[in-house]
């Protein structure tokens, strides 16, 4: 069996020798987090579960529309509030206290080896990078969740994604992600399982980005093995005690694809979806843009607003493009802040956000008007997504988008990044 | 439940994201006037045109994208069942949960034109376009799967084994 599989096999509510491609698997849930968008479900109000199956394993992270834009908002939170009272949730994480659910609780130390945690966002895939599943559910399912402790899921077949070698000059994470992108293209009801001889110059952070972007590939899971990279990020972060998953030594998968990162260059996808849909930064180079923006649950990281203030120390914001920069957790805030990052950011005309969900999912902060461009290190670049549907959604890592608000143009960050590093 | 379904088919092609059928605006609307916003950005109009029992054939990678409920604004709007290429899982199970059909059926789009009448068994696994003649096969639902949408979703099944709290929030 593979890491998936065996996931699920120590999860299944009934003992099972096997687990292979096609089962129905019905598991155990280590963790359940409810978000604030909750609040704009009615059929959450009107129709709560009594009680959760196991209080301290419910979760409620406030992170999709920090803080409420509108009253509509406003009113849906505060009855997730009374919820969390009447449910007596002691970890709830209300605005200032958390950030974007899976990243806070991956730095919260949440996410260990081997376990399953339920949550709605659709980005919750990210939870692979720690030998561990999670995935997007809707909020009817979390409910059964929130009630039973239990779910089900499908067993999809599981592609195996060696990565070599090492990144190299001003390629990023998401680079990686968007070479992956253009060529697996889609793959609905598969698996991606991590391998190879380069994961280890990875950090966690940068796994997650790749993990978290795989969503786009409409991929069930997308899991990393566990190695000392991942043993020394988890150290000191819990005391609960965890056991790594590994794959069979002579496991096969249903197919295997090979990227060398030395020789992956900065990406960019082209407007209104990812998948199969990527070009090299350098092939679009010269594309004029309106907004910049840095930020979600991908690429809000501390190593995104690091590569954002490099690239703008002792510049600036192009005058007729605006950047925003949404750090994803209230920790990364404070930290870039104490590192001047936030500072830098500012001093170049940039907007810097409170941590949130914000613009990525067209909530607010940012959001696109008619016949917009924008270039994007966040999540999605959906036609629509992001504000107006005349709008144009470019993504790229947070290094090109920062290079591309400097100059006003999609911009490959080679040659600025160079530049400063010269200085 | 009706496990035989007959309705005029709507036509749509590769991946048809949830941003798409259910737009940010929806969120802040009052519930009844959400699905009237379905494919605003791609197909402005078109929700205005769905009747009750119509079908949506799609292409490929359909539902890709967020967990918002984009499958209860096709139910919302009458659509009696999805049938496409291929199918995001997450889709899939939004649409499980909330009562709404959805199967993945290749070469669907090959064969259905937009118009069409179509008769999608759920039980048999087979998909007859009245209007060409035409046929196409496909794996049926889970039986698992389609007791969650006979029940009419999973808030029903909740609400039937005692889960459901009657005092709103």
């Amino acid at each position: 069996m593979n890491i998936v599989e065996k996931i699920f096999q120590d999860h299944s509510e009934n003992p099972v020798n096997r687990v292979e491609p096609g089962d129905i698997v019905n598991v155990k849930v280590d963790k359940v987090i409810m978000l604030d968008i909750a609040g704009l479900h009615p059929e959450l109000l009107n129709n709560p579960p009594k009680k959760p199956f196991d209080r301290d394993k419910v979760a409620m992270i406030f992170d999709h529309f920090v803080p409420a834009p509108n009253v509509e908002v406003a009113s849906g939170v505060s009855k997730l509030r009374k919820l969390a009272k009447r449910w007596d949730i002691e970890n709830f994480f209300d605005y200032g206290r958390g950030g974007i659910s899976h990243t806070f609780a991956a730095e919260s130390g949440w996410f260990l080896p081997g376990r399953i945690v339920a949550n709605t966002d659709s980005h919750s895939i990210a939870a692979g990078a720690y030998n561990m599943l999670s995935r997007g559910l809707g909020t009817p399912e979390l409910m059964q969740v929130i009630c039973t402790g239990k779910t089900w899921y499908i067993v999809g077949e599981t592609i195996k994604v060696n990565l070599t070698g090492r990144m190299k000059g001003a390629t990023e994470a998401k680079d990686v992600f968007l070479r992956m992108a253009g060529e697996m293209g889609d793959i609905p009801n598969t698996n991606i399982e991590f391998g190879g001889s380069g994961i280890g110059s990875l950090s966690v952070d940068q796994r997650a980005v790749i993990s978290t972007m795989c969503a786009e590939l409409s991929a069930d899971f997308a899991v990393f093995p566990y190695d000392n990279v991942l043993a020394s990020y988890l150290d000191g972060r819990s005391e609960a005690p965890y056991t790594p998953v590994a794959a069979d030594k002579d496991e096969t998968y249903a197919s295997t694809i090979d990227f060398d990162m030395s020789e992956i260059r900065p990406m960019v996808a082209m407007p209104d979806h990812v998948a199969g849909n990527t070009k090299p930064a350098a092939d679009v180079q010269g594309s004029r843009i309106d907004q910049a923006t840095i930020g979600s649950c991908a690429n809000g990281r501390l190593d995104d607003l690091a590569s954002a203030a490099r690239i703008l120390k002792g510049r600036k914001v192009a005058k007729d493009v605006r950047l925003i920069v949404t750090p994803a957790t209230q920790s990364i805030f404070l930290q870039a802040d104490r590192l001047g990052y936030l500072r830098t950011i500012a001093e170049a005309g940039g907007v810097v956000t409170n941590p949130t969900c914000g613009a990525c999912m067209g909530g607010h902060m940012g959001l696109l008007g008619e016949g917009d461009i924008a270039i994007t290190s966040t999540t999605r670049n959906f036609k629509g997504r992001m504000g107006s549907r005349d709008a144009r959604i470019y993504m790229a890592s947070s290094a090109t988008v920062a290079a591309s608000a400097v100059n006003g143009y999609i911009t490959d960050p080679g040659d600025m990044l160079e530049a400063n590093s010269d200085e | 439940m009706n496990k035989v379904l007959k309705g005029k088919v709507w036509a749509f092609g590769d991946n048809i994201n949830t941003d798409l059928m259910y737009p940010h605006a929806c969120y802040t609307l009052p519930e009844e006037e959400r699905p009237l916003h379905t494919m605003w950005a791609n197909r402005p109009g078109w929700a205005q045109q769905v009747n009750s029992g119509d079908i949506l054939v799609a292409g490929k990678n359909f539902g890709v994208g967020s967990s918002r409920p984009a499958a209860s604004n096709l139910k919302g709007l009458g659509i009696s069942v999805v049938v496409a290429e291929s199918v995001n899982g997450l889709f899939l199970r939004n649409s499980v949960n909330v009562g709404l059909p959805v199967v993945s059926c290749q070469g669907v789009s090959g064969i259905v034109r937009e118009g069409d009448t179509v008769t999608v068994n759920l039980e048999t696994g087979t998909l007859i376009d009245e209007t060409s003649g035409k046929t196409a096969e496909f794996r049926p639902l889970p039986g698992f799967l389609m007791d969650i949408i006979e029940a009419g979703g999973i808030i029903e099944v909740l609400r039937k084994n005692g889960y459901i709290d009657s005092n709103p929030l």
